[in-house]
């Protein structure tokens, strides 16, 4: 078992009132699995991305439950041991390329990050990595692009970097927070092959978060559909989309557009 | 057409002229600034003298050239001071924020709450005049001003998902508050600190002006302005001289700052 997620509840006190944004969340996850978390806007996908990825460590919040990753519990580790997890062995890649990378960083040293924090090698070794998972995410000329800034690519190259930036450790689980919501249709595309491929040569688990069913049905193998902070189905690709139970699933099967012949 | 940035090139010129007039004077200055000649005092501007002399008969333009010196490297340290400890600060409020935010904003604010003179002032009556409790006096008073603009621009960025990614590769807080976000906080920050910049001359120059800031036989701008006053109709040439380098000293880093916003 690489993840396992059991009884997750997250709850902010920030306001007078405290609000629970996710309600008793469980999930399993093997090596090399692709799982889609679906769901509308304010449904507690991020958060709960957030949480596995250890990003919601702050003291105005509760959560209660258990995230075990390796046989440890990401919730309640100290930072020091989450630290040397995250972008070694989870990392994750967001929703809006433009603001997700640092516009006075070059792309290379964006991209060695993780490298420079967890492993001991030189310069060189490092540029080589790098240089390795910028062809491997399909940007045609990675040389050129290890030296330029941000604003020198489009969307769609920002992303491919990102998501070099996330496997570059080559860690076991990639969080994917609807990676492809601000891209046009074709890159959209593109991004999806990109991550099926990484899945599939490096092993790697992904859970992937989208409100897009119709990427999810390209993409996962099993489908968790969230609604208002609780789980409301989870069943494999196949079920959800043959034989959906619940009427919040169909409903969201149904708003898929569909091309058709009049 | 690209419209030519007007404010970048003056503020260039005069900045240089004035650096170029500082640097030379820390070499050379065309007569001792020190040397009286009572023969000369109060000589009108002349071939020999072009800025003509003080009471003391001793030339004006070579004690311009050291005392923008003085003033200028007074205002550089004040910037120096009050920006380091104004960076730490506001990074540190700003990005972890909570209870330590709290108490260190309230303790600037009640900083900030103080006049720059009157803290200098207090200060300088404790621990004596000087260049260098003058720097320590007016770094110590600027410092609440750095660090509000530092914390705002960190609550900006710590949220933002470049942050977010570089700690989940496992960026330590210090790397990510110096590596990552002050990097990106940059251009505000050289903007306010040419305005601060031209603050501590002024403030500098009102110190010595009132006799708190820098002692003789150390010669500031502020200090040749206040000896002057008593000569101003006698002759008006040695209050002028002091007065255009000051002004022209702040002109230069207004219009570089100015620059700097507007390229934003």
């Amino acid at each position: 078992m690489l993840l396992e997620v059991r009884d997750l509840n997250i709850e902010f006190h920030d306001h007078l009132v405290p609000e629970t944004v996710v309600y008793d969340f469980d999930m399993q996850m093997q090596e090399g699995d692709i799982i889609g978390l679906v769901g509308e806007s304010g449904s507690g996908k991020t958060m709960t991305a957030l949480a596995i990825a250890g990003l919601l460590r702050r003291h105005d919040m509760k959560k209660t439950g258990q995230i075990i990753f390796d046989n440890k519990d990401l919730l309640t580790c100290p930072r020091s041991v989450l630290r040397t997890y995250q972008g070694d062995e989870i990392s994750m890649i967001f929703q809006e390329p433009m603001t997700s990378l640092n516009p006075v960083m070059k792309i290379g040293k964006q991209v060695e990050e993780s490298l420079l924090l967890h492993h001991k090698m030189s310069k060189e070794e490092r540029k080589k990595r790098a240089l390795e998972v910028l062809k491997e995410v399909e940007l045609a000329d990675p040389e050129k692009v290890y030296e330029q800034y941000p604003h020198e690519l489009s969307g769609g190259m920002r992303q491919r970097v990102m998501i070099a930036a996330a496997i570059v450790g080559n860690p076991k689980l990639l969080i994917a927070d609807e990676p492809t919501t601000a891209l046009d249709v074709t890159i959209q595309a593109q991004i999806v092959e990109l991550l099926k491929k990484i899945n599939r040569e490096r092993k790697m688990a992904v859970l992937f978060i989208s409100h897009d069913l119709s990427l999810v049905r390209t993409l996962c193998n099993r489908v968790i559909v969230m609604k208002g902070g609780y789980i409301v189905e989870d069943a494999s690709t196949e079920e959800i989309f043959l034989n959906p139970k619940e009427e919040y699933t169909k409903n969201l099967i149904a708003a898929i557009p569909k091309c058709e012949k009049k | 057409m690209k419209k030519k940035n007007w404010n970048l090139i003056l503020g260039t010129v005069i900045t240089s002229i004035m650096l170029l007039l500082i640097v030379v004077g820390f070499f050379f200055t065309p007569y001792d600034s020190q040397q009286m000649n009572i023969d000369l005092k109060l000589a009108s501007p002349s071939l020999a003298h072009p800025l003509g002399c003080d009471h003391f008969g001793r030339d004006i333009l070579s004690r311009v050239m050291e005392g923008a010196g003085t003033t200028f490297f007074v205002a550089i340290g004040t910037v120096l001071l009050g920006c380091v400890i104004g960076i730490i600060m506001g990074a540190v409020t700003g990005y972890f924020g909570g209870i330590l935010d709290e108490i260190l904003m309230r303790l600037n604010d009640a900083l900030f709450a103080f006049p720059s003179i009157l803290l200098a002032l207090v200060f300088i009556s404790l621990f004596g005049s000087g260049k260098y409790n003058v720097i320590l006096a007016l770094g110590i008073a600027f410092v609440p001003s750095f660090a509000r603009i530092v914390r705002s621009e960190f609550l900006r960025c710590k949220s933002l998902d470049y942050v977010r990614a570089a700690r989940l590769a496992g960026a330590s807080h210090l790397r990510i508050m110096f590596v990552h976000i002050l990097p990106n906080i940059l251009p505000v920050l050289l903007s306010s600190l040419m305005i601060g910049f031209n603050n501590a001359v002024l403030a500098e120059a009102s110190m010595s002006y009132l006799g708190i800031g820098v002692q003789p036989p150390d010669s500031s701008l502020g200090m040749m302005l206040s000896e002057a006053q008593t000569y101003l109709f006698r002759a008006p040439w040695y209050v002028l001289a002091p007065g255009v380098a000051i002004v022209l000293l702040i002109l230069g880093f207004a219009l570089l700052a100015e620059s700097i916003n507007k390229k934003k």
